[in-house]
């Protein structure tokens, strides 16, 4: 039998009309919370609150609410995606805090990810940096032979979780130097690390890093905050492959 | 040529590599230097010390040459610095009411421009008082003892030292994951060999104005 505490919290939650407008929080207090209700679920039933008293819903981003989408995400009391590890803000679940606790709830802030409203960001940044290289130029044509193409356990491994990176933004959020520099490793380790993505190897490396460098994230200081907030618990071993390529591909380019 | 070199060291990834290339050049000065400091230890009334210093002397133009890398190694090291460091502030304008903190964060990787700035003042001081100071040609054993018997210059030079061990303990470590050595076996292995060298050279450079404290204090 599980039991159901109800929980009582402070909220302090950050308002901001739009782009460049200046923010403030703004308290509210909720009551007879479910230990069960997910992370969204509680900011759902704030914003039914908000809306009977006639006030503006806080608007934040959300879509699978599963943990696959990377379209949630939020800074609760200064974690990215809240304390549990590996788990996505729509995974978290109310049980993880004490009743009477304030919770403060921010966006993620970087010069890269403007806010759009509220708790939502434009994430556009990163669909820019993968326009520019995370991608393979081949006609795949109908779906080959299961095995046409050996590739060994290891590198099918180490490409399988580079590729489950979700496209969050925690990363940048986490990093005190807003860099980008693990959703970008991710995307390029992935490729790296199969056979399909090897004649591209160097101009995505080089192209992709010249698009995040473009979108103002920062220079990563190898705090490795990144890797403790993903959900997905991308490697910080991804940002040393992405650093090794662009290296050897700057001194290698021809022309 | 110059269009490439350009692009590079505009780029985030090849400006953190010019700082990881020039300051693991510089730890290794550190290393030649704490060598040759340390024969200021041996019991001979600072004989060694000055046969080394004279040694350093004798080699002449190679010494000027010397100087002029070695000098162009803190000059890289230190614009890229200033150069990351700005565009780092300018990436996160918007501060978090919560500090964030995911645990991975330490107090060295989190004070790198403050140590950095430290270490700057402090290598001013240094040098004026050593490389500037024309009764270094004269006796350089008397000068070291003479200049660190003062408690506020041992002082200084036991807060520049300090500050240089914190920025190593994660300089080292930092500079290989920037050239991008990691891999699951040796990198835990590389990072602790990392803070130990910064430690070793830290108690190595510390030992000199401790002693000097101890054995020379309130000689003068
Ligand atoms: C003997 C003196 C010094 C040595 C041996 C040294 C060594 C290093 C090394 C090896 C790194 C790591 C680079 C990387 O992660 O890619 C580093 C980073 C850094 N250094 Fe120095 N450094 C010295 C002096 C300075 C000075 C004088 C400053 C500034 C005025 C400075 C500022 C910085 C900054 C801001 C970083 C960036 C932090 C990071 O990327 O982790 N350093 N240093
Ligand atoms: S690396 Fe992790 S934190 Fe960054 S975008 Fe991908 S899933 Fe999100
Ligand atoms: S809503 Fe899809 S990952 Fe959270």
């Amino acid at each position: 039998m599980s039991t159901n505490r109800s929980l009582k919290l402070t909220l302090k939650v950050w308002r901001q009309a739009g782009p460049g407008a200046p923010g403030h929080f703004e308290t509210h207090e909720l009551d007879g919370l479910s230990e069960h209700m997910s992370f969204l679920e509680m900011l759902d039933v704030l914003n039914e609150k908000l809306v009977l008293e006639g006030g503006d819903p806080v608007v934040f981003d959300h879509d699978c609410r599963e943990g696959i989408c990377g379209s949630c995400g939020v800074v609760i009391n200064g974690r990215a995606h809240g304390p549990d590890a590996e788990t996505a803000t729509c995974q978290l679940h109310m049980r993880r805090f004490k009743s009477g606790e304030t919770i403060f709830i921010e966006p993620w802030r970087s010069e890269g990810f403007p806010v759009v409203r509220d708790l939502m960001v434009d994430r556009s940044a990163f669909d820019r940096i993968i326009s520019a290289g995370g991608y393979v130029s081949t006609n795949t044509g109908s779906a080959p032979d299961g095995n046409a193409v050996p590739i060994p356990r290891e590198d099918a491994e180490q490409a399988f979780d580079a590729a489950a990176c979700i496209g969050c933004g925690a990363c940048v959020a986490a990093c005190p130097n807003g860099a980008a520099m693990l959703f970008v490793s991710a995307k390029v380790g992935h490729l790296a690390h199969l056979p399909q993505g090897q004649a591209e190897r160097e101009s995505r490396v080089l192209a992709m890093v010249r698009a995040m460098d473009a979108e103002g994230f920062g220079n990563c200081t190898n705090h490795y905050e990144c890797s403790a907030a993903c959900p997905k618990g991308i490697s910080v071993e991804n940002i040393a492959l992405l650093n090794r390529d662009y290296l050897r591909a700057s001194l290698l380019e021809r022309g | 040529m110059v269009t490439w070199l350009q692009t590079f060291v505009r780029s985030s990834v090849g400006k953190k590599a010019c700082m990881a290339i020039s300051g693991l050049l510089l730890v290794g000065f550190l290393v030649a230097h704490l060598a040759g400091n340390l024969t200021l230890f041996l019991p001979d009334d600072g004989a060694a010390f000055d046969a080394y210093a004279q040694k350093l002397h004798d080699l002449g133009p190679l010494l000027y040459v010397a100087e002029v890398g070695l000098l162009a190694l803190f000059v890289v090291h230190i614009a890229f610095a200033a150069w990351t460091t700005i565009g780092n502030r300018k990436a996160r304008t918007s501060r978090y009411a919560v500090q964030p903190d995911h645990g991975e964060r330490t107090v060295a990787s989190s004070t790198m421009p403050i140590t950095g700035l430290i270490v700057l003042l402090f290598l001013i001081v240094h040098l004026i008082h050593f490389r500037l100071d024309e009764r270094f040609e004269q006796g350089p054993f008397d000068l070291v003892e003479g200049t660190l018997a003062g408690p506020i210059a041992a002082l200084i030079y036991i807060v520049g030292v300090l500050a240089l061990t914190l920025h190593l303990t994660h300089a080292i470590g930092s500079a290989l994951q920037t050239l991008g050595v990691n891999h699951p076996r040796w990198s835990p292995l590389l990072r602790r060999a990392g803070v130990g060298l910064a430690l070793i050279l830290g108690l190595g450079f510390l030992s000199i104005p401790i002693y000097a404290l101890i054995a020379w204090g309130g000689s003068n």
